[in-house]
């Protein structure tokens, strides 16, 4: 019992050094949009920390995301040449729909709490229940006001 | 990071404009909110992004904010408080799966929350990414408008209007804002004096017609001018020099055609309304091409008269000017038939005056 009262100790020490760490570091997602959003929600604290602290974690999850997509997005650009008289892809490194579509569903597929259900479904809806209406859409749709149009899909980067 | 720009799919579109009519009185959040995530993807390596995905990721943003806030607030409540602790976030982190491969500790039952995993990753995240502040200053927003509300009677330091009235309640508007009071024409119109006024200003008019027809009059008929008259003289010599103003022929030696041109002279101030009319008034009375008495003082009455307007006014008096106007009728002598008639009428008045009353010079 004492070791564990320790432990917390240390714990709850740790989490309080952490807090206050927090307060050094500035996270990306200002604290304004957080406050607001928490606000609308039915979040009420007037501690700094933790709206920093929900910053955190938020750019935490997003950070994983978009990784996921780069990954995805560089292995795409490394992948073989299929074809040799094709000139060789742009090496720049585009965040696409594909790319985000395919990391949020893998997102979604490992975890199932409500939340990456929420995202799932966001991406589900835009891509499936928009099928369900008749477009399809495994690639990006045709626009003929770019003269990459007619182009392969995974050479038109932008 | 730039921006790729183009939408990917109709779908994105679609979708984006209907979350834009959902929701579009957030779109300042949800600009924020896509810089902040513009810049979370440079720092995580991308160089462009497709304008579609940035708006995706807000959205998944602000969804994760909100739904973090709602778990958060969730357990509070169900804790008995209303203010939050960073031991609901964290529970409601833990809810959320912080990070992707759960966390760790998630299968203990008694875990404390304070050695959780998910505070061990973000701390780990916190400490380990390289601090990307957001590059603007935001207001605290949505900004709070105080409602500017009506004050009350003991604001206004007003009585109510009855005892019935409590003087915390706002004050009543004020009598000016629904009492119509008519208003009435403050301008007193005199008809009389309008008369006056308008006759007077007539009269002015008429009187600088007169003078101005004085003076090209006088050059006009240059040699046959009375000698008395030392004004004319100098109309003479004005007369000689200029080739355009040389003495007319008599009737009946040349037909000519030339019309003179009038030289504007300041000098010229006194004539006699008599001297100059006598020519008309003769000519009215005994006919002008048969009189020799005038005969000297008029050119051939066939040259056409010229026209000019006098005045910038819509109603222009366009006064034939040639001394072949002599031999016109008198009513029409320097008034164009369009005129009013009490305008001629007036004018008769000035020539029947100056007729009866030839003593009586009227000095311009």
């Amino acid at each position: 019992m004492n070791s564990s009262n320790e432990g917390r100790h240390d714990d709850e020490a740790a989490l309080t050094e952490f807090l206050s760490s927090l307060m050094d570091y500035t996270p990306t997602i200002p604290d304004e949009l957080v406050e607001h959003y928490l606000g609308k929600s039915g979040f009420q604290c007037p501690d700094l920390r933790l709206t920093r602290l929900v910053a955190v974690a938020t750019q935490k999850f997003i950070t994983e995301i978009a990784s996921d997509a780069l990954q995805h997005c560089k292995a795409r650009l490394s992948a073989p040449v299929k074809d040799k008289s094709k000139q060789p892809k742009e090496k720049r490194l585009v965040l696409t729909m594909d790319d985000l579509s395919r990391a949020l569903r893998e997102f979604a597929s490992r975890n199932l709490g409500a939340f990456e259900l929420l995202i799932g479904l966001t991406m589900l809806v835009i891509f499936q229940f928009v099928s369900a209406y008749g477009v399809n859409l495994k690639h990006p749709d045709y626009f003929a006001d770019s003269p990459l149009t007619g182009m392969d899909p995974s050479s038109r980067e932008e | 990071m730039s921006d790729g720009g183009k939408q990917s799919g109709v779908d994105n579109e679609s979708s984006s404009s209907t979350k834009k009519k959902q929701k579009g009185g957030d779109d300042f959040g949800r600009s924020v909110s896509r810089i902040a995530v513009a810049q979370i993807c440079e720092s995580v390596g991308f160089q462009s992004s497709q304008r579609s995905v940035l708006d995706t990721l807000a959205d998944v943003t602000i969804r994760y904010i909100c739904s973090l806030g709602k778990s958060a607030h969730y357990y509070a409540n169900i804790s008995g408080r209303t203010e939050c602790n960073p031991y609901d976030v964290i529970q409601g982190l833990e809810e959320l799966a912080g990070s992707a491969q759960g966390f760790s500790g998630a299968s203990d039952d008694n875990r404390c929350l304070s050695s959780s995993g998910v505070v061990r990753d973000i701390s780990q995240f916190a400490s380990t990414a390289e601090e990307v502040p957001f590059p603007r200053v935001i207001p605290r927003f949505p900004v709070v408008r105080t409602l500017k509300t009506t004050p009350s009677f003991a604001q206004m330091g007003k009585t109510p209007a009855g005892k019935h009235i409590p003087d915390w309640l706002p004050a009543f508007p004020d009598p000016h804002t629904y009492v119509h009071t008519p208003v009435w024409n403050e301008r007193n119109t005199d008809p009389r004096a309008d008369k006056l006024e308008q006759a007077r200003q007539r009269r002015r008019a008429e009187s600088s017609l007169l003078s101005l027809q004085q003076r090209i009059a006088c050059y006009g008929a240059a040699v046959s001018v009375p000698s008395d008259n030392a004004n004319d003289s100098k109309g003479k010599q004005v007369a000689e020099n200029n080739p355009f103003l040389v003495p007319p022929l008599p009737y009946d030696s040349k037909q000519v055609s030339g019309v003179a041109i009038p030289k504007y002279d300041i000098a010229k101030k006194r004539f006699s309304v008599l001297e100059t009319f006598a020519p008309a008034i003769e000519a009215a009375k005994a006919g002008a091409l048969e009189c020799r008495a005038i005969e000297r003082r008029s050119l051939p009455s066939k040259r056409a008269p010229v026209h000019f307007r006098i005045g910038v006014d819509k109603k222009s008096i366009s006064v034939p000017l040639s001394s072949g106007v002599l031999g016109n009728k008198s009513d029409s002598w320097f008034l164009r038939d369009d005129q009013k008639d009490d305008k001629k009428r007036r004018a008769e008045m000035i020539l029947k005056e100056a007729m009866e009353n030839p003593q009586e010079l009227i000095q311009l």
